[in-house]
């Protein structure tokens, strides 16, 4: 009898979750399965045909592509490293405060989220133009005398990067530190363990999950955010992801866009994959 | 129950009777135009003006983007649309594919008005199934002010004193042409060893490039963040209208342009009503007026005299612009599109 009501929950269940499966299938695998078929097809003018060729991988791998790899690495490495810099210690400190100040800290933190990044961008555009907010407070201090070139750098791209991503870091963090017990540290602290000996050894590996969790949340969109770089970096840095727009809506080279998204898919997995790797004693 | 049906008769009363209001003010004459197009193309009054003259109400429907155009079209076999506006490039592969009809010359005689400059082109080399209706023409928009070197082509923007103070638009057909217009080649060469020389030259621009963008860019020019730009026609004519002291320059090298053309689909329900309202676009009072609002360059030579001063210098060619020292930006073979993308991303790439 208690067997026939837990077959039928099971198939109940298996029922319930059976149009995630379908989801799945249809609108995530079913593209994939696409773009990596795709990525194999003879270009053909703006089209394509089904004849298989290795050419398109061929061309990601010369020597330009790659070079934009590279350059997509680089900077989602250093926007990822910084977001690290800033988000864990602050999202450690926020989550160690008492509840009420605490909860408030993390409130402000989401509140701008709630707008949309294109639009929060577009401040970041009013604070670095010429004679800006940022020149007019240099200049009022008397630190420059003339409008600086900060828009459209290397630099402003970077800020940008961080403060679109930062709050991924600071979530995760923040979710897993706040459970953490303190009176773990203040025994690590009674049997003798200086601050910096209880951090490495109590606070960091208790909060490891929560940073790991940033780090893929910060790394994979930072490898594809390339409309941060056409914005305040005025399309000079070439990132893999505008690359593969202007091959699909420019150069309508189909097969060549599905071969370096294929390509960029892979990378970004790798390197998570790495970031991810849990050390060995926890294996 | 009472209350149910009530709700249901006074709805239905309510449908009914906005349904007549609707149709009746929708239409006030029995033939319609189907005019496909981007989203403001013609000022209001010159649709109402043509609606009262020939009694035909427009139906005026919007596109985004060519190729939405082309698929629909192709849906539709040639049908459902009487009259559509759309680039070249996109009109030479509807002809391919026999979408388009001849058009009837006899029903337009104001055809003559068109600036033959804009005639005979890539996408229709024999006129016969498409009329002009305005021109993108690539000029130099620069601030006297805060400019040294007097510019007069697009050599003159690779001078040194211009580091970092340049801005483009992310077209690389029109880009890269700069270079092949420098090295006095075609914008529609074939070969890959002109791309890539023209590539060469190109690279040395990259330092005084500061920015890359398609939207907006003439902000930038107005705001000071660039000193020159190479921008589209749309944007030269937003930044002129806001500061008149920008100067325009049609560069020594030879000039690219872009034609938008109206055509008649081959299966157009209503080609008669078609065919009066490209009579009546080619007036040239009228056409300047479309002109003046479209803020593209004006392909009716009667309707120059028309354009107000204001706009004359950014809306009309110099007259020593001929067929001779311009040259359209038209489809190109896959390689060489492959080489002039590799072309721009390398040098992109160094503007950083």
């Amino acid at each position: 009898m208690k067997n026939g009501i837990r077959k039928r929950k099971a198939a109940l269940s298996t029922l319930a979750s059976l149009p995630l499966y379908l989801f799945t299938l249809v609108f995530v695998l079913g593209p994939l399965i696409l773009m990596i078929a795709l990525s194999f097809s003879t270009r053909d003018g703006w089209d394509y045909t089904s004849v298989f060729t290795l050419e398109n991988y061929a061309e990601v791998f010369s020597g330009m592509y790659l070079k934009t790899f590279a350059e997509s690495l680089e900077l989602a490495l250093i926007s990822t490293i910084l977001v690290v810099l800033i988000g864990y210690p602050f999202g450690l400190a926020a989550a160690m405060l008492p509840k009420k100040m605490s909860r408030f800290i993390y409130t402000m933190q989401v509140i701008p989220y709630w707008v949309n990044s294109l639009l929060r961008l577009y401040g970041w555009i009013i604070i670095f133009r010429a004679n800006g907010l940022l020149d007019k407070l240099l200049m009022a201090v008397g630190l420059t005398s003339e409008p600086l070139k900060l828009l459209y750098t290397y630099p402003a791209v970077v800020v940008g990067m961080v403060y679109v991503l930062l709050p991924f870091m600071f979530t995760s963090v923040y979710q897993v530190a706040e459970k953490l017990d303190p009176t773990l540290i203040e025994a690590s602290r009674d049997l003798g363990a200086g601050k910096i000996k209880a951090f490495l050894t109590v606070t960091l590996p208790l909060t490891r999950p929560g940073l790991a969790t940033g780090i893929v949340l910060t790394f994979i969109p930072s490898m594809g955010l390339f409309f941060i770089a056409s914005i305040l970096g005025g399309n000079k840095v070439v990132l893999v992801g505008s690359l593969i727009e202007e091959l699909l809506m420019k150069s309508h080279n189909k097969p060549g866009a599905a071969a370096l998204a294929s390509v960029l898919m892979l990378l970004t997995a790798a390197v998570c994959a790495l970031l991810l790797r849990k050390p060995k004693h926890e294996r | 129950m009472k209350k149910k049906i009530l709700t249901f008769i006074l709805a239905l009363t309510l449908i009914v009777s906005s349904a007549l209001t609707l149709s009746s003010c929708g239409s006030k004459n029995e033939e319609t135009l189907n005019l496909y197009t981007w989203a403001g193309m013609f000022p209001d009054e010159v649709i109402a003006g043509f609606e009262e003259k020939y009694s035909i109400d427009v139906n005026y429907v919007n596109f985004d983007y060519n190729e939405t155009m082309l698929s629909k079209l192709e849906a539709a076999d040639g049908g459902d649309y009487d009259l559509i506006i759309a680039d070249d490039y996109i009109i030479e592969a509807a002809i391919a594919e026999g979408l388009v009809q001849k058009i009837d010359r006899s029903k337009i005689p104001s055809i003559t008005n068109v600036n033959p400059v804009y005639q005979g082109q890539f996408f229709d080399p024999t006129d016969e199934y498409t009329v002009p209706y305005g021109a993108g023409v690539q000029t130099i928009v620069y601030d006297p002010a805060k400019v040294s070197v007097d510019i007069k082509g697009y050599s003159d923007l690779w001078d040194p004193s211009l580091e970092d103070s340049v801005g483009i638009i992310s077209n690389y057909r029109v880009i890269n042409g700069m270079a092949l217009k420098i090295n006095g080649k075609s914008y529609n060469t074939l070969s890959e060893d002109e791309i890539i020389a023209a590539g060469e030259k190109l690279k040395s621009l990259a330092p005084n490039i500061r920015l890359i963008k398609d939207d907006n860019i003439q902000d930038d020019l107005l705001s000071g963040e660039v000193s020159a730009a190479v921008m589209y026609t749309s944007q030269v004519t937003l930044a002129k209208m806001t500061d008149p002291s920008l100067e325009i320059v049609f560069p020594d090298e030879g000039i690219g342009f872009g034609i938008m053309g109206m055509f008649i689909p081959s299966k157009a329900p209503n080609s008669d009503a078609a065919h009066k309202f490209i009579e009546y676009i080619l007036t040239p009072e009228i056409a300047a007026d479309c002109y003046e609002y479209l803020g593209y360059y004006c392909t009716n030579s009667a309707a120059e005299e028309f354009i107000s001063e204001e706009y004359r210098s950014f809306l009309t060619l110099p007259k020593e612009f001929t067929s001779e020292n311009m040259e359209m930006i038209g489809n190109i073979s896959a390689e060489a599109d492959t080489a002039h993308l590799n072309v721009w991303t390398e040098f992109r790439a160094l503007c950083d």
